[in-house]
């Protein structure tokens, strides 16, 4: 075996530090990576990550729609919206959670910037919501009397952006705070199922806001309910797809500043631990 | 003189004995955890203290019973720990044989872990097609290479984890016990291409038990002892203040 002229030459000058790019081929590298070994063993692989929530968004339009006669025919594609991107938050939260400790053995022998593990989990599972976005085009298209597509397709963008910002930051925080306390793991099936509840997923927002004052939680309540970042995310999704739903100006202002609160403070604790995380794992 | 490749300025860092125990979250509430200052009683120090350079080139033995400091060193070197007290430089991308571990993950097969673990330390996808080859014959798991690596045996592991370093074109190699799992065949391979990385200039930081591997490449030793770094010197001089050692225990 002969070693690559390359490694012939002496060390010359300093290395330098890996540099952004480098950085991305890793983070691209552990992307594709976890694609690949997510659905290795399953026979229908990739399809998974459609089938999921098209089961859910079906229950969900079972009950919603069948069982409680609510909102009449716009519901499926509502339903659907909601659920797909839903699910890249769902999975990429609780994913992101194990994202540490579950590589650990690679983490501890090879020095990479370890942001890097948690936030490839929720680039990955962007790529599966991506992959479903066709999915959401046939809803438009079969239920076009309730979609709208114009400019308004614009709120796409911003929503995943803001999805980015804000999964990022509780990717970060969720991690390492595990690797300390794995009942982190445990918490998080019990938060995000609250909080699929806490934002207009599968439910309108008329249904807290209430229409010109008709309906809808107490003013208070609302005021609280809008804190909550996802709350103008999902909204964007709907506004992006379907008519009649539109994001009011404070809504973009609340997201976007919690959004940006959340990617901080994620930061801020994953760098703060990460010399106990490495002595942990 | 040239620059040193390694430096070393007072490096420490510190465990805590009984974290679990203690960060409870009962004790956070009464202030008794480890983020308070004053609540020391439990940490302990697997290195303090240590200062030294290591120059380009440089084939450098380090030595201490169990339990001294020695793999925590090279995990401070090669960035995986942050030191808690003082710093470690080291100027040049490092290809760290740790604990036995190259970072391979058990649910990958050989060849999908060659590929993560080989491009995670910077290898290009056409430089390591062009080397997969001479990485599976050296470590010689031909037919094992699409098994997961959870059911490969640990001398397998080892070797095909030295077969994918040896192939780094980075100036600093880390080697922590590798040698003592290989079989005889393996060590000899090991032996002539770490002779080989040597006289390209290459810096070897070793942790070895045995004497023999030792002084087949070293000069320069270090005696680690209770997390102190005891003796830096020629390696002969390390090797009698860890004789001593054992003597005296």
């Amino acid at each position: 075996m002969r070693l690559d002229e390359a490694t012939a030459t002496p060390p010359g000058p300093p290395a330098v530090a890996p540099t952004r790019s480098k950085t991305r081929d890793v983070l691209a590298l552990l992307v594709r990576r976890d694609l690949a070994v997510k659905y290795q063993d399953s026979a229908l692989g990739y399809l998974w990550s459609l089938l999921e929530p098209l089961g859910m968004a079906l229950t969900y339009w079972f009950v919603f729609g069948v069982i409680y006669h609510s909102d009449g025919k716009g519901l499926p594609l509502h339903v659907v919206v909601g659920i797909f991107a839903w699910m890249w938050c769902q999975s990429a939260i609780n994913e992101s959670t194990r994202a540490l400790s579950s590589q650990a053995t690679l983490i501890t022998t090879i020095k990479a910037p370890r942001a890097i593990f948690p936030l490839g989990r929720v680039v990955a599972r962007f790529a599966e919501y991506l992959a479903g976005i066709p999915i959401i085009v046939v809803f438009a298209v079969i239920f076009a009397r309730f979609a709208h597509t114009g400019w308004n397709l614009l709120w796409l963008p911003a929503a995943i952006g803001l999805q980015f910002i804000v999964l990022s930051g509780f990717a970060l925080v969720l991690a390492s705070v595990n690797v300390m306390y794995s009942d982190v793991e445990r918490m998080m099936r019990v938060v995000t199922r609250i909080m699929f509840y806490t934002a207009p997923i599968v439910y309108p927002l008329t249904r807290i806001t209430g229409v010109h004052g008709h309906g809808g939680l107490s003013p208070w309540a609302v005021r609280i309910y809008e804190l909550n970042p996802f709350v103008g995310i999902f909204q964007m999704h709907h506004a992006a797809w379907e008519a009649g739903e539109s994001v009011p100006a404070s809504l973009v202002w609340k997201a976007l500043i919690g959004s940006v609160l959340v990617l901080g403070i994620g930061w801020w604790t994953f760098h703060k631990l990460e010399s106990t995380v490495l002595k942990e794992l | 003189m040239p620059d040193p490749i390694i430096s070393a300025r007072g490096l420490g860092i510190r465990f805590s004995k009984s974290r679990r125990k203690k960060s409870k979250l009962r004790e956070y509430a009464t202030g008794r955890n480890k983020l308070s200052p004053a609540y020391h009683g439990n940490d302990f120090w697997p290195l303090r203290d240590v200062t030294f350079d290591i120059f380009p080139g440089e084939a450098v033995g380090v030595i201490g019973r169990n339990g001294t400091g020695k793999s925590t060193l090279l995990k401070l070197i090669a960035g995986v720990l942050i030191p808690d007290e003082g710093t470690v430089v080291c100027h040049g991308r490092v290809a760290p044989l740790l604990e036995l571990s190259a970072g391979f993950s058990g649910d990958l097969t050989g060849r999908d872990n060659v590929h993560l673990v080989g491009a995670m330390h910077g290898l290009s996808r056409a430089e390591l097609r062009r080397k997969f080859d001479a990485i599976v014959e050296f470590a010689g798991v031909e037919e094992f290479i699409d098994m997961p690596v959870r059911h490969y045996s640990s001398g397998m592991k080892v070797r095909l984890g030295f077969a994918v370093l040896t192939q780094l074109p980075h100036p600093v190699m880390l080697v922590d016990e590798a040698l003592a799992v290989g079989d005889k065949d393996f060590r000899k391979k090991c032996y002539e291409t770490i002779t080989r990385m040597l006289d390209e200039g290459r810096t070897l930081v070793f942790v070895s038990h045995s004497e023999a591997d030792l002084t087949r490449f070293c000069k320069r030793g270090l005696f680690l002892d209770g997390g102190r770094l005891v003796v830096d010197g020629t390696l002969d001089e390390a090797l009698v203040a860890y004789r001593g050692e054992e003597v005296e225990v």
